[in-house]
């Protein structure tokens, strides 16, 4: 009763806030300086030409009008048409949505396995060779800019050493048959997903190898150990399970990256996703575009925090059970 | 003042490259039949980086419109590149408020214009990859004049002109004091986009900035994000800015950037130039009835707005196309549009492999073409695949930039009088017989008025300024139309040669804004799409993201 009420609790509150980032969605664009409907209204046009194109998008009715139209259509899912290509949103985005998500799920996957098992690694190893070099690259990696490592990347593999396709997701064009299919999408996946793992596993190393440090100094690793259990057991089963809540709610945090995608990433290696899309959206001041982009990185930010309240009911018995002891 | 002899070295360098890249890729053949090859494939590469290696690697042939000095460098050491320069349409101009003071004052806008070293900001941004100019429109037009009053660079002869006019210094501010005020003159600033949107662009503004503080004129840049930029050029809050336009071969542009009737809000005479001789002589342009009238308004013009400069015109940017000379020939470099734009037609029918003909070329797509549809497809990458899906009535001649047949094998302008004492233009076609259409149906003049009569009816905005006075079309056989306008203008033989639409697609579309054509599979031909043509290739896929791939249409009119 008490976990379905904090649930419940948790829904309540997600809705707020995915409706104050709805509103904030529609203030903010209309509060950068600039002219949107430049974008769409050549000043060559008749002046029954512009009005007809304003009417088309619906500006020519009062804010308040719009804003009302707006939330019913965030509602429905009716993201609007671009003023830059004049297609629906909704499409565009379709067309992008599962590049970014091969592509962020794999590199996410990769960088959060690689950087736990490396930070477990190296915390029992403190300071050790080992522990040093791969702490110093794991920082090295995190502090210089992405976009440096990825062109370094891009020109090593892409040109030095061609083995590896530098732009898109598939060859053009693309061969025959399904396996060659796959490994063609696998193959221009090294690369992307690859740079965005060497990027990234620093943060995730460090943070767990520090964590992981704090847990090793706790009294029942000190116990285990004089249980006499076998010092791989103490690192996993022990030390590693403490440390996993504070890397769950990281993980969560950093899961809606799978609809927004990663703008340098997709930028350099010409990967066809929503990253691009929004930045391109809110540089050519595309009002639907940016709005849809938005409100779907809103919609997964929400969900995925719901989703990690969800599982610390599940993780924590003071959220299950309640204070009173009684499920 | 003095006729214009400035271009110094590096200029000379850059214009003999011009025209070296011409004669060097002068194993082109510009004959007017193709295509000569089997298939293009236009991959997408967007990062410039990634576009540079794909092209060293051998992943492209054609690598259009290189933009960065350096890439320009690494592309010379690959001794299989061929790089081709030519003339563009670009412009890149200083503009003046001139409803403001000091602004308003001829010499006050002499002055600064003789500050600008154009040979300087030229090496100093560049590295020498643009080319100066100071002519209103660029020399690749037909309509470009030459020996117009210019103002080079000579700071003494500026100091002199502002002495001259009374602008002397103020020993205390050691500021030009304004002769009309008799106080030293106000700020003056010079808008900008920001470094991090457009670094030459603001850099450029600060040297200007400089190079008039040398002159003891307060002048200071002021970046600042371009949609305000922009907004404020619209509101008319500015003293100066600089920006570019991209120009067409037509001299029309001189009418809309400088008569008087353009000066409104958001408007495109952004200097605000009220000059009735230049707009009398502007409107003799608009309104020409034929070349001749039109070539003598628009040197009129020219020479007028050279002593006036309503905008300083500083540089533009040349067209440099790279191609793997061990793959690829035939290509034709054209002035105005290089030798691998779209509107260059002569190298879509021309180029093939380097050996025999057929094949598959591989060209770079800078950009997503997001929208294949003809009616609201506005950006260069949209039209780099549309353009060859679609052939015009007319065609430019690659060397002399003038208009020559192609489907239509000629033309007549003539007048008519839509109402009583009033003159309009009525343009008649002849076509060319045995045009097909690329799904087989025959391309006739009931095309030609279907299409004219939908952009005009639908009111569609890229179009509806060439169409609106169109009054009505006839077709007297399926090889003449004649289309009648309102108004008398030359400029509306142009008007009449749209992107034509066949009918018995477009006659259902309820909705033009929103109708996918490269989406529709053909109802009655397999393999193609309702984006239908008469052009030398079919749009054979499109895999967003990913590349285009074009084949060779096998009824095209004009096959070798």
């Amino acid at each position: 009763m008490v976990y379905s009420r904090y649930l419940l609790k948790r829904l309540i509150y997600a809705l707020m806030v995915l409706f104050i980032i709805i509103t904030f969605n529609f203030i903010i664009f209309r509060l950068i300086p600039g002219d949107a409907t430049k974008m769409i209204i050549d000043p060559k046009f008749t002046s029954e030409a512009k009005a007809e194109l304003k009417r088309e998008f619906g500006l020519h009715e009062p804010t308040h009008v719009q804003y009302i139209k707006y939330v019913g259509n965030m509602i429905k899912f009716d993201l609007g048409i671009s003023f830059s290509t004049g297609r629906f949103v909704i499409n565009e985005l379709k067309e992008r949505l599962p590049n970014t998500m091969v592509l962020f799920l794999t590199s996410f996957v990769l960088t959060v396995v690689i950087g736990i098992s490396i930070g477990v690694y190296t915390a029992s190893k403190q300071g050790t060779f080992s522990d040093g070099f791969v702490t110093g690259a794991g920082l090295f990696t995190y502090a210089v800019p992405a976009f440096w490592i990825q062109l370094l990347l891009l020109m090593l593999f892409g040109y030095y050493i061609p083995i590896l396709p530098v732009h898109g997701t598939i060859s053009a064009p693309q061969p025959y048959g399904l396996f060659l299919q796959i490994l063609d999408r696998v193959h221009h996946l090294i690369l992307p997903a690859g740079s965005n793992v060497i990027v990234g596993f620093g943060s995730w190393a460090l943070y767990t190898r520090n964590t992981m440090l704090e847990a090793l100094d706790q009294d029942y690793i000190v116990t285990a150990k004089a249980k006499g259990l076998k010092e791989n057991i103490i690192l996993r089963h022990h030390a590693l399970r403490s440390v996993l809540p504070p890397i769950i709610t990281l993980v969560f945090g950093a899961l809606p990256g799978v609809v927004s995608g990663a703008v340098i990433t997709e930028t350099i290696f010409s990967w066809h996703g929503v990253g691009k899309y929004l930045t391109d959206a809110i540089m050519m001041q595309d009002y639907p575009a940016a709005q849809g982009a938005f409100y779907l990185i809103a919609l997964a930010v929400v969900v995925c925090n719901f989703a990690a309240d969800i599982i610390y009911g599940f993780v924590d018995p003071r959220i299950r059970i309640g204070e009173g002891g009684k499920e | 003042m003095r006729s214009k002899k400035f271009f110094l070295p590096i200029a000379i360098c850059l214009i003999l490259a011009v025209t070296y890249g011409t004669v060097t890729a002068g194993q082109a053949e510009s004959e007017p039949y193709g295509p000569q090859i089997n298939q293009i494939i236009m991959p997408i590469i967007k990062d410039l980086d990634a576009q540079l290696i794909a092209f060293m690697r051998g992943d492209i042939d054609v690598y259009p419109g290189l933009s960065r000095p350096s890439d320009l460098d690494t592309v010379k050491k690959n001794p299989n590149a061929e790089i081709t320069m030519n003339y563009g349409f670009h412009m890149f101009y200083l503009c003046y408020n001139m409803r403001r003071d000091p602004l308003e004052a001829d010499v006050f806008r002499q002055a600064v214009a003789h500050v600008i070293d154009r040979d300087n900001i030229i090496q100093t941004l560049f590295e020498g990859y643009m080319l100066p100019l100071s002519a209103f429109l660029p020399p690749s037009s037909s309509y470009y004049k030459d020996d117009v009053p210019s103002f080079p660079y000579d700071p003494e002869k500026a100091k002199k002109l502002l002495d001259e006019a009374g602008y002397t210094i103020d020993s205390a501010t050691g500021i030009r004091i304004d002769p009309e005020t008799g106080e030293p003159l106000r700020k003056i600033t010079i808008l900008t986009p920001t470094y991090e949107m457009a670094a030459s662009s603001a850099e450029l503004g600060k040297i200007i900035a400089e190079a008039c503080q040398g002159i003891n004129l307060p002048v200071e840049p002021e970046p600042m994000d371009f949609p305000v930029m922009v907004d404020k050029i619209d509101l008319r809050e500015f003293d100066m800015y600089v920006l570019a336009w991209e120009l067409n071969r037509l001299p029309t542009p001189l009418y809309h950037f400088f008569h008087s009737s353009e000066d409104f809000e958001a408007g495109y005479n952004n200097p605000g130039i009220r000059d009735p001789e230049l707009d009398k002589v502007l409107e003799e342009l608009y309104y020409a009835p034929n070349v001749e009238v039109a070539k003598k308004a628009a040197d009129k013009a020219q020479v007028i707005l050279a002593e006036k400069q309503p905008y300083t015109v500083l540089y533009s940017r040349p067209y440099m196309d790279v191609f793997r000379k061990d793959r690829v020939t035939g290509y034709v470099p054209m002035h105005g549009y290089g030798a691998a734009n779209y509107n260059n037609n002569w190298t879509t029918l021309n180029i093939r492999p380097s050996e025999g003909t057929g094949g598959t070329i591989r060209w770079l797509l800078p950009e997503e073409p997001k929208v294949l549809n003809p009616c609201t497809a506005s950006t260069a990458y949209e039209w780099e695949v549309l353009g060859r899906l679609y052939d015009g009535l007319m065609a430019v001649h690659p060397e002399t930039m003038e208009d020559i047949p192609w489907m239509a094998k000629g033309w007549e302008i003539g007048t008519w009088e839509p109402e009583p004492g009033k003159t309009g233009t009525v343009i008649t076609w002849y076509l060319e017989e045995g045009i097909k259409w690329q799904d087989t149906t025959a391309f006739t003049s009931k095309d030609i008025k279907f299409t004219i009569e939908y952009l005009r009816d639908n009111k569609v905005p890229n179009y509806i300024a060439m169409v609106e006075d169109v009054v009505k079309v006839e077709t007297p056989n399926d090889y003449t139309a004649k289309v009648y306008f309102s108004t008398e203008s030359y400029w509306h033989l142009y008007g009449a040669d749209a992107n034509f639409l066949p009918e018995w697609i477009w006659k259902d579309v309820k909705d033009y804004k929103t109708f996918e054509p490269w989406l529709e599979a053909h109802p009655e031909v397999p393999g193609l799409t309702k984006l239908v043509g008469h052009g030398p290739f079919i749009l054979d896929q499109y895999k967003v993201g990913e590349y285009v791939r074009l084949k060779k249409n096998p009824i095209y009119w004009k096959l070798p």
